[in-house]
């Protein structure tokens, strides 16, 4: 039947049932009309009976359209169910037309076969039958032989008998006697050689069985072949995997299997990590509940009422990194640039580390634009930023297998310098607040076994470093002191000897301030040299001014605006700001301030 | 008030120049020196007036103290007036270099023969400050002063009698104390007569310890091998120890190995004029 008929006459009967609902549809709208149509005796039942009428009228038309509209869809409905079924129609008709070639080309090789077994015996009977001949041929000769020399034997005992000579008969006939009992004696073999009967052995026939058994079944599917990874597939946890299968199998299911490879090949080999199996019937699937930032093994079989087709090759997939853990205290900014540090957050190392920012606005609302920065190799990064912004950072690790989540973000603020202190290099004495901003010497005695066995911590002067972002440029903070707190506040480069006073040495420079019984004493120290100055009001907030390229380290009195004293020095190396205690007492760093415009005349 | 042109010459980018004029307060012709630096050419600047110290005249300052780059660079003009009235022919004016010519310790004398013309105080906090504004592109809010020695005394007084009228103030081995001092106790009693007390309103310290006003930031240098300072001329711990007590904010810089001369002056006036800058400037 052709499917255009179907659908032609599908559609006639919908057409049909539509002018059928039309008709009715208008009968009711006309019986409306005539109910409404009469004339009535008041006026005012006339201006009724109008109203009563347009409003039906309206109401016919509303469900007219409403059914219209019904009929339209379910036309569609038809129309694509048609579409299916010329799909599935078609699909069959290939299938059969595969199905036919290939039970011809079946049986075109069973009949070689068959045709082959048979030259092969019929070349064995030949043989057969040669020889037999040969073998009769050669009796026959013998026979013949035989019979030829009775004969002559015959013939020269008659010539014997009959020969005068009575002599020759005396001295030949005994030895022909003899001969002709001899020849009497032997028997005449008359049993043919061979026998006549031919072996024909029964014909394995069993392959072609098995041939013509395999015609009526499918054969095993052939091995399909596994999709390398595709970029941005995977996920921290799971492997989205493709096959194909390049052939005309069928195929009921297939089954694919994954097993993660492991870092170093154990020495005891009998631990192998364990194979997962996944059964499915599409050539895709999203294998779940992996491990992050590992690698995986996976192959895939297909299977079909015949047998299992063999293993594809082994494809080598990746899942995600887990995203990175920004160190919250390792990271220091200034109004040109910011230092990110993180943890990896995988055991197992990545290729690559991006970081994203965004702005953010006064409002709090974010940029839509991120920039990244991508293939960062360690777990640290430099970046260029706009002064007087603020911005969201966050990372992500990076392998083959894409790019893992986004780490919980920093918020940084490019305003004045910002940096935690580093807490690794506070004197045993020194203990940092929960904030990491304020530093306490206190008045107990630490036990021996407090004393530091670390290089990197103060070991005399009770100080910490701060960690100074390493850009040059313009770099302030400020310092909260007590009237009564005796400190060292500057500078030093990283490598400042741990066992010295701060400003003691070539390698720090600090404001030093002492407190005598009858006055305050402030020094200005680098190499252990200060110049003589007096301050006549002691200073309780101090800034560091920094000034990289003009070679100064500037100190003032913050709330008089008063300037204290300068160090000219060209700083070779980066140096971090440097705070110490030299008696029991507190002080605290203030940070992320826009230095004022007269630190930097 | 007429204004003579006595020397130009250009210098750092600006001008250094000299006038003349007849002064109302010292009754007689005043010479001055101003510099111009090149942002005077546009637009109205500060003004620091420079006190010079004993014996000298407008032209220690302008020669040997190496003011001229760093008011050029921060657009600064700087008056440096004459340290006393002179050629008034008033007896005994010229006997010694530390009293009388060259030695008016800016005040204004309240004794015979000096009293008409020996009136620096009102010379340079008044005259001298509308001359200059009425004859150059100031801008007359932003003033501050300085000096050396004997101007040094008289820059601290003139600011600390004058709340607010200076922005900034500077000294180079100031007079802090001349009621305890010999040049200080000559000069008084010469100028304002035997009554101790008449001396106390032109003495740093004492005037230091009831000052009440806005809020000064004092920065003075003195020289460690200052032999006027061994010798006891200067006392700057009497200054120093009234402005602990009544909170002043004062950086006083010992500045070892320098002495009391124009070498000192030149080797820290940039440090000056930048602590002027930083007030006039804002």
């Amino acid at each position: 039947m052709d499917l255009y008929e179907i659908r032609g006459g599908g559609l006639g009967v919908i057409a049909e049932e539509a002018e059928l609902q039309e008709l009715s549809r208008e009968s009711t709208a006309m019986e409306t009309y005539n109910v409404g149509s009469p004339p009535s005796p008041t006026a005012a039942e006339d201006g009724s009976d109008g109203e009563e009428d347009a409003f039906k009228e309206g109401e016919t038309e509303g469900e007219i359209i409403l059914i219209r509209d019904q009929l339209q869809e379910k036309v569609a409905e038809m129309e694509s169910f048609a579409g299916h079924l010329e799909e599935i129609f078609l699909t069959v008709e290939e299938n059969f037309g595969r199905q036919e070639q290939h039970l011809e080309q079946h049986y075109n090789d069973v009949l070689q076969t068959l045709s082959q077994r048979q030259d092969e015996s019929a070349a064995r009977l030949e043989e057969e039958k040669k020889s037999k001949l040969e073998a009769l041929y050669g009796q026959l000769l013998a026979c013949g032989q035989a019979l030829d020399a009775s004969k002559e034997l015959i013939e020269t005992a008659q010539e014997v008998y009959r020969s005068q000579d009575k002599r020759l008969l005396l001295k030949t006939v005994m030895p022909t006697i003899k001969r002709i009992e001899e020849f009497a004696k032997d028997e005449v073999d008359l049993t043919l050689s061979t026998c006549l009967e031919f072996n024909t052995p029964l014909a394995d026939l069993s392959d072609v069985k098995t041939m013509m058994d395999s015609i009526n079944v499918v054969p095993a599917p052939s091995a399909p072949v596994i999709n390398p990874q595709m970029p941005n597939s995977a996920t921290q946890t799971s492997l989205r995997v493709c096959w194909s299968l390049f052939s005309d199998d069928t195929v009921e299911y297939y089954e694919l299997y994954y097993r993660p490879v492991l870092e170093d090949t154990p020495a005891d080999s009998t631990f192998t990590p364990q194979v997962s199996k996944v059964t499915l019937k599409e050539t895709h699937c999203t294998v779940a509940d992996l491990l992050p930032n590992a690698q995986y093994e996976l192959w895939v079989t297909a299977t079909n009422t015949t047998g299992i087709s063999p293993a594809s090759e082994k494809a080598l997939y990746m899942t995600v990194p887990s995203p990175p853990v920004i160190k919250q205290r390792e990271c220091s900014s200034c109004p040109e640039a910011a230092l990110i540090r993180w943890e990896s957050g995988n055991t197992n190392p990545v290729d690559s580390y991006t970081v994203e920012l965004r702005e953010m606005g006064a409002d709090g609302t974010e940029s839509s634009i991120t920039e990244s920065i991508v293939a960062v190799p360690t777990c640290q990064c430099l970046i260029q930023l706009q002064p007087g912004q603020r911005y969201l950072i966050s990372v992500r690790a990076v392998n083959i297998g894409g790019p893992s989540d986004r780490s919980e973000p920093i918020t940084i603020t490019t305003t004045g310098t910002f940096f935690y202190l580093l807490e690794d290099t506070a004197h045993p004495c020194l203990s940092i607040s929960e904030d990491g901003f304020t530093i306490f010497y206190g008045d107990e005695e630490l036990p021996i076994s407090a004393m530091a066995l670390d290089d990197n911590t103060f070991t005399r002067c009770v100080a910490v470093l701060g960690d100074l972002i390493p850009v040059r440029g313009r770099h302030y903070w400020e310092v909260e002191v007590d009237d009564g707190t005796e400190f060292r506040i500057g500078v030093a480069y990283e490598d400042t000897e741990r066992n010295s006073y701060l400003g003691a040495n070539s390698t720090s420079w600090c404001m030093r301030h002492i407190l005598s019984p009858s006055r305050h004493k402030y020094e200005f120290l680098h190499n252990g040299w200060s110049p003589d100055l007096r301050v006549t009001v002691n200073p309780v907030r101090i800034g560091v001014a920094l000034d990289y390229d003009r070679g100064t380290l500037s100190f003032f009195n913050v709330n008089l605006e008063q300037h204290l004293h300068t160090f000219h020095c060209h700083f070779q190396n980066y140096v971090h700001p440097c705070f110490s205690l030299d008696n029991p007492g507190a002080l605290t760093v203030h940070n992320s301030i826009e230095a004022p415009e007269y630190t930097f005349i | 008030m007429a204004l003579t042109l006595v020397s130009s010459n250009k210098c750092a980018g600006g001008f250094q120049k000299v006038f003349e004029h007849e002064s109302t307060e010292l009754k007689c012709k005043m010479k001055f020196a101003v510099y111009l630096p090149p942002k005077a050419e546009t637009d109205k600047c500060a003004v620091m007036y420079w006190l010079s110290g004993l014996t000298c005249t407008e032209q220690n300052f302008i020669t040997k103290a190496g003011s001229q780059l760093g008011a050029a660079e921060h657009g600064i003009i700087i008056v440096a007036p004459d340290t006393s009235p002179r050629g008034c022919n008033i007896e005994g004016e010229d006997e010694s270099w530390d009293f009388g010519t060259g030695a008016g310790f800016y005040i204004n004398a309240t004794q015979d023969p000096w009293k008409t013309n020996y009136r620096m105080y009102a010379y340079v906090t008044e005259e001298l400050p509308k001359l200059i504004n009425a004859n150059f592109p100031t801008d007359p809010e932003k003033m501050s002063i300085s000096g050396h020695s004997m101007g040094g005394h008289g820059a601290l007084i003139c600011a600390l009698k004058n709340p607010g009228k200076y922005k900034a103030v500077s000294a180079f081995a100031p007079i802090c104390n001349p009621m305890q001092c010999p040049w200080g106790q000559k000069a008084f009693s010469g100028y304002l007569g035997p009554d101790r007390s008449t001396w106390e309103a032109y003495d740093a310290t004492v005037l230091a310890a009831s000052y009440s006003g806005p809020q000064l930031d004092i920065l003075i240098d003195q020289g460690r091998d200052d032999q006027f300072l061994s010798a006891s001329q200067l006392l700057p711990d009497n200054l120093i120890a009234v402005c602990s007590e009544k909170k002043i904010p004062v950086v006083f810089r010992l500045q070892p190995g320098y002495d009391h001369s124009y070498f000192f002056i030149y080797s820290f006036m940039n440090d000056h004029i930048k602590h002027h800058a930083k007030y006039l400037n804002a």
